[in-house]
C-alpha cells in the first residue's frame, strides 16, 4: 500500500472579509506565496487544485498566508442527470483540507449525455428545471455541510419558454435551499447587451427579487466584443481586460443598494502583471469605502 | 416547450457536433447560431487550452496552430467525461497516432508528457516496499516506468533548439524512462530494460522474486544494474525491515 504523509490542514475557516480580493490563477501562485498581503484574500477555481498533486500542496500554502474562497465551476447545478458524486465528493475534501471562505459556482449546466463540456451552459428559466436545480444545490450543501453561492451568469440567448426571471429564478433558489447569491456585475452587463435590456434594469431585478441579505459575493470582470457576420455585436465574457466604465457603475450602483461585499477583480484570459490586478481591487476598494463613509453619515 | 433533459441533450449535441439548436429562443441581439457559436468557441477552447497544459512537448513541436487544430479533432470526438480537466485526454497519444502517421515518434512525446502531468497529480508521499523480509525500499508513490519505442526523453530535453533535435537519432528503439515526483517537480532518467522490468514488476505488486526474475531474464547482470539505477538513485531509500 502506498504510504501517506500527514497533510496540512487549516485550523479554522478564515472568513471573507468584505473587500476586494483577486482571483488567483497559476501565473501568480509564486507572487503570492512570496508576498503575503498581496491581497486581502484569493478566489480560485477548486477543480484545478483537486487531488493531492503538485496544485494542491501549493494551494495548501497559500490557505497558510489568505483567506480563500473556493469558486467551482464544473458541480453542473443545472444538469438534469444530478451532481458528479466523485466529483462533489472531490471538491469536499478539498474544502475540508483548506477551509474556504465561501464556496460558490454558476446558475448553469455543464454536463449532459455523459459529457461535461466546460462551459457555463444557459438554464431555461422553469418550474421544472428550479426544481432539478434546487434538489442538486441541496445535494452539494449536504455534503459540504455548508451554504453555498450562486452566481448568475452571462447568457447569450433566452429560452422562448421561459417561465420567469433570472431574478426569480435564483430567488425561489435562495428561498428554497438557503444557498446566498455571488452578484456579478459584468455578468449583469453581457447579459443586458445580448438580450437587448437595460443593464440597470437588469441589476435592479435582482434587488427586487432578491433579500439584499442574500448576496454574500460581488464579481467584476471585463468582457470583450465583438462583431458578427449579420452586422450585429455579441458580448463574450472573456475576462480578458479591465472591467468596463459600465461595470464600474453599476458596481457602485448595487454597493449603494445593499452595502460593502466581498468583491472579486476576475482576470482568466491575458492575464496580467499582479500589479494590474491589485490596481483594480484598490478601484473597487475605493468604491466600497465611500459607501461605508455614506452609510456612516446616514 | 422541450423538457431540461431533452432542452440539455439537443444542446450538447448541438455543441459537438456543430447541429443547429432546435429549440426556440426568445429574442435577443444575439442570433440562437451566434450563442451557440460563442459556446461552442468557449468549449473547445477550454479543451484545447487543457490538452495544451497537458502537453506542452507535443505543443512545441508541431506549433500553436496545428496542435489547435488537432487538439480541436480529439475534443469533438474524446469529449471529458467529468468536469476535472487535468487528467483529460489520456487518449490523445493514440489519436496523435492515427492523425499524424507521419510523425511516428510523436505519440511518444505525448506519452512522455501524460507521465509527467499525472506525476505532477500525484502525492509527494513515499511508498515502503518489503523486499525480503529483512530489507525495504521506499521510493515515491509517484514513480513510474514509460515504455517508449522513440527517444522522447532527447526529443523534449532539445525542444526549442532546432539544431540539437536535427541531429537526434529517431531510429524506433525500445527503451525506459522513470519518472517521479520531487517536490513540485517531477523528475526523470532512463533505466536499463532489466530496471525497468524490476520496477514495472514491483509496481504491478508481484513481488521482489518475480521482480528480481523479470530482471534477470532481460541480463545476467541485472543486480548491478538494478543496485546502480534504483537502489542508489536519489528517490530510492534502502532500509532495514527490522
Amino acid at each position: 500500500m502506498p504510504g501517506r504523509a500527514p497533510q496540512p490542514h487549516a485550523a479554522h475557516v478564515a472568513p471573507i472579509p468584505a473587500v476586494a480580493g483577486i482571483g488567483l490563477r497559476a501565473l501568480h501562485h509564486d507572487h503570492v506565496l512570496a508576498n503575503p498581503g498581496a491581497s486581502a484574500w484569493l478566489e480560485v477555481h477548486p477543480e484545478n487544485y483537486l487531488g493531492e498533486g503538485v496544485a494542491a500542496d501549493i494551494l495548501i500554502a497559500v490557505r497558510e498566508r489568505y483567506p480563500i474562497s473556493l469558486h467551482a465551476t464544473g458541480l453542473s447545478l443545472g444538469s438534469v442527470g444530478g451532481v458528479d458524486a466523485d466529483h462533489l465528493s472531490a471538491i469536499a475534501e478539498l474544502c475540508r483540507r483548506i477551509q474556504p471562505g465561501l464556496i460558490s459556482d454558476h446558475l448553469s449546466w455543464s454536463a449532459a449525455n455523459g459529457m461535461h463540456l466546460p462551459d457555463l451552459l444557459p438554464m431555461p428559466y422553469t418550474r421544472e428545471a428550479q426544481d432539478i436545480f434546487a434538489r442538486n444545490i441541496e445535494t452539494v450543501q449536504a455534503a459540504l455541510g455548508r451554504a453555498i453561492l450562486i452566481e448568475n451568469p452571462s447568457v447569450y440567448l433566452a429560452f422562448a419558454d421561459n417561465e420567469m426571471h433570472e431574478a426569480e429564478f435564483l430567488a425561489g433558489l435562495v428561498r428554497r435551499t438557503g444557498c446566498g447569491v455571488l452578484l456579478d456585475i459584468n455578468n449583469i452587463a453581457v447579459s443586458a447587451a445580448n438580450l437587448g435590456e437595460a443593464p440597470t434594469a437588469r441589476l435592479h431585478a435582482m434587488f427586487d427579487a432578491l433579500p439584499a441579505a442574500a448576496v454574500g459575493e460581488i464579481h467584476l470582470a471585463g468582457h470583450a466584443v465583438r462583431d458578427l457576420p449579420d452586422g450585429s455585436h455579441v458580448a463574450i465574457d472573456d475576462h480578458g481586460s479591465p472591467a468596463s466604465d459600465a461595470v464600474w457603475q453599476l458596481f457602485a450602483d448595487a454597493v449603494s443598494r445593499i452595502g460593502t461585499r466581498p468583491v472579486l477583480i476576475e482576470w482568466d484570459t491575458e492575464i496580467p502583471a499582479f500589479d494590474v490586478l491589485a490596481d483594480e481591487a484598490a478601484k473597487a476598494d475605493a468604491i466600497l469605502t465611500t459607501e461605508v463613509r455614506r452609510a456612516e453619515f446616514v | 416547450m422541450p423538457n431540461l433533459s431533452e432542452i440539455q441533450r439537443d444542446f450538447a449535441s448541438a455543441i459537438l457536433a456543430g447541429d443547429v439548436l432546435d429549440i426556440a429562443t426568445a429574442p435577443g441581439r444575439v442570433s440562437p447560431a451566434a450563442a451557440l457559436q460563442v459556446h461552442r468557441n468557449t468549449v473547445v477552447g477550454a479543451l484545447v487550452n487543457a490538452l495544451r497544459l497537458t502537453y506542452p512537448s507535443v505543443d512545441a513541436l508541431v506549433g500553436e496552430a496545428f496542435f489547435d487544430q488537432v487538439a480541436a479533432d480529439f475534443a469533438r470526438v474524446h469529449p471529458p467525461a467529468t468536469a476535472r480537466l487535468a487528467g483529460y485526454g489520456e487518449a490523445f497519444a493514440n489519436f496523435l497516432a492515427v492523425q499524424v502517421p507521419t510523425l511516428a515518434y510523436l505519440p511518444d512525446v505525448a506519452r512522455l508528457d501524460w507521465a509527467l502531468d499525472r506525476c505532477s497529480a500525484a502525492p509527494d508521499t513515499v511508498r515502503h516496499i518489503e523486499l525480503d523480509g529483512s530489507v525495504t525500499l521506499e521510493w515515491p508513490v509517484s514513480l513510474t516506468v514509460l515504455s517508449l519505442n522513440h527517444p522522447a526523453g532527447e526529443i523534449r530535453a532539445a525542444l526549442g533548439d532546432d539544431a540539437a533535435l536535427a541531429v537526434l537519432d529517431m531510429t524506433p528503439a525500445p527503451r525506459w524512462l522513470l519518472v517521479w515526483r520531487k517536490g513540485r517537480q517531477v523528475m526523470t532518467r532512463a533505466a536499463s530494460p532489466p530496471a525497468a522490468a524490476f520496477v514495472d514488476a514491483i509496481l504491478a505488486e508481484q513481488g521482489a522474486q518475480v521482480a528480481l526474475r523479470a530482471a534477470l531474464a532481460h541480463s545476467a547482470d541485472a543486480l548491478s544494474l538494478i543496485s546502480s539505477e534504483i537502489f542508489a538513485a536519489s528517490f530510492c531509500t534502502i532500509g532495514d525491515a527490522t
